[in-house]
């Protein structure tokens, strides 16, 4: 007998292609710059290659301004209810550069749990009460830290500088030094940025639990053979907390032996999802 | 963990408010903006859109007396990259 496999575990194995594809929207190969309009995920707009503009960095500006971001957080609880952190596991170019230089084969560390809350830190620190109360000249405004915007903005510009033989505006050292840190850290730790500090992720973390798609796990068929513990890269117990907030939805655990945790969504009836499973 | 309903109702409910800020961002709000010089000159209203296109090359600021205020003049050309 032919097991059936469901959309979701035929997917994983294409996950690299469909970031990929992303990738190439986010980085506007028509050169459209529509910069008036938010993306839902983690790409500095002051990269020559942007399309849209990161909702992170218009949530800190526009607090700076004193001024509600309706777009940046619409897109966000619309996108964030429906998806969660599937966001960051296939669709964020940032979360993509992380996967990619975490198949170079180097020792890998793992990191206490504990470590995630500074995700939030950052989200209330360097997004929204720093810009708030000091504006967007104080070194800890999240844009002056942001590994992406060195990584994607600032490495791009000063290139180009040097290049046409201009002096070369450095970013601030601070910048420089999160940024050397980033680099040092993706070939060590899985996904280190979104992990540990990431304020999208954050924001979308907290979605998990009530986005239309979701993880189940059926305790009947769990064997509990831990091997969903083995097939999660950061360190997560998918059959415990299938909608952690650390989990970034790469659905490498839905690959687990007797099929026990399955992408489940609010559209179509328990039944008919379980029949689509078998 | 919560009942299928339960889900669809969150999901109903945050979904809708995200759309009406979207919807609102993108087709209602705006800010006033202060051109760059004169206390007197008339502020001019921004969308939302063309200010997240603004603060994106830092093209506006907070000053000290609360005022959003436009970094540029007409004449002058506007900052070409984010400041950050």
């Amino acid at each position: 007998m032919v097991k059936k496999v469901n959309l979701a575990t035929k997917l994983v194995s294409w996950r690299m292609w469909i970031q990929s594809a992303f990738l190439i929207i986010w980085l506007d190969p028509l050169g459209l710059r529509m910069h008036g309009m938010c993306a839902p995920v983690f790409h500095c707009y002051a990269c020559p290659l942007a399309t849209f503009a990161c909702p992170i960095g218009v949530m800190a500006q526009f607090s700076a301004l004193h001024v509600f971001p309706f777009i940046a957080i619409g897109l966000l609880v619309a996108v964030g209810v429906l998806f969660g952190s599937l966001i960051c596991g296939w669709v964020c170019p940032f979360g993509f550069l992380q996967d990619l230089v975490g198949k170079v084969p180097t020792p890998k560390f793992d990191l206490p749990k504990w470590t995630g809350h500074f995700r939030y830190v950052v989200l209330i620190g360097a997004v929204l009460a720093i810009p708030y109360f000091f504006g967007e000249g104080h070194p800890l405004f999240v844009c002056r830290i942001c590994p992406a915007g060195a990584l994607e903005a600032g490495v791009p510009s000063m290139t180009q500088q040097a290049l046409a033989g201009e002096s070369i505006v450095w970013p601030n050292a601070l910048k420089l030094t999160i940024l050397g840190l980033f680099l040092l850290a993706i070939f060590f730790v899985r996904r280190p940025w979104c992990r540990v500090l990431c304020p999208l992720g954050a924001i979308f973390s907290l979605f998990n639990r009530v986005s239309a798609f979701f993880l189940q796990v059926d305790k009947k068929k769990c064997a509990d053979c831990k091997r969903c513990h083995k097939l999660c890269e950061l360190g997560i117990e998918p059959e415990e907390s299938p909608n952690s907030l650390s989990c970034i939805r790469c659905l490498e655990c839905i690959k687990c032996g007797p099929g026990a945790i399955r992408l489940a969504n609010v559209f179509r009836r328990p039944k008919e999802q379980a029949a689509s499973a078998r | 963990m919560q009942s299928r309903r339960g889900r669809i109702a969150i999901f109903c409910v945050l979904g809708l408010l995200g759309l009406i800020l979207l919807v609102y961002g993108l087709r209602f709000h705006t800010a006033n903006i202060s051109p760059k010089q004169g206390q007197d000159a008339a502020k001019f209203a921004k969308s939302e859109p063309n200010l997240i296109k603004e603060v994106s090359i830092g093209g506006v600021k907070r000053d000290n007396s609360g005022k959003i205020k436009q970094t540029y003049t007409e004449k002058e050309e506007a900052p070409k990259a984010c400041p950050t």
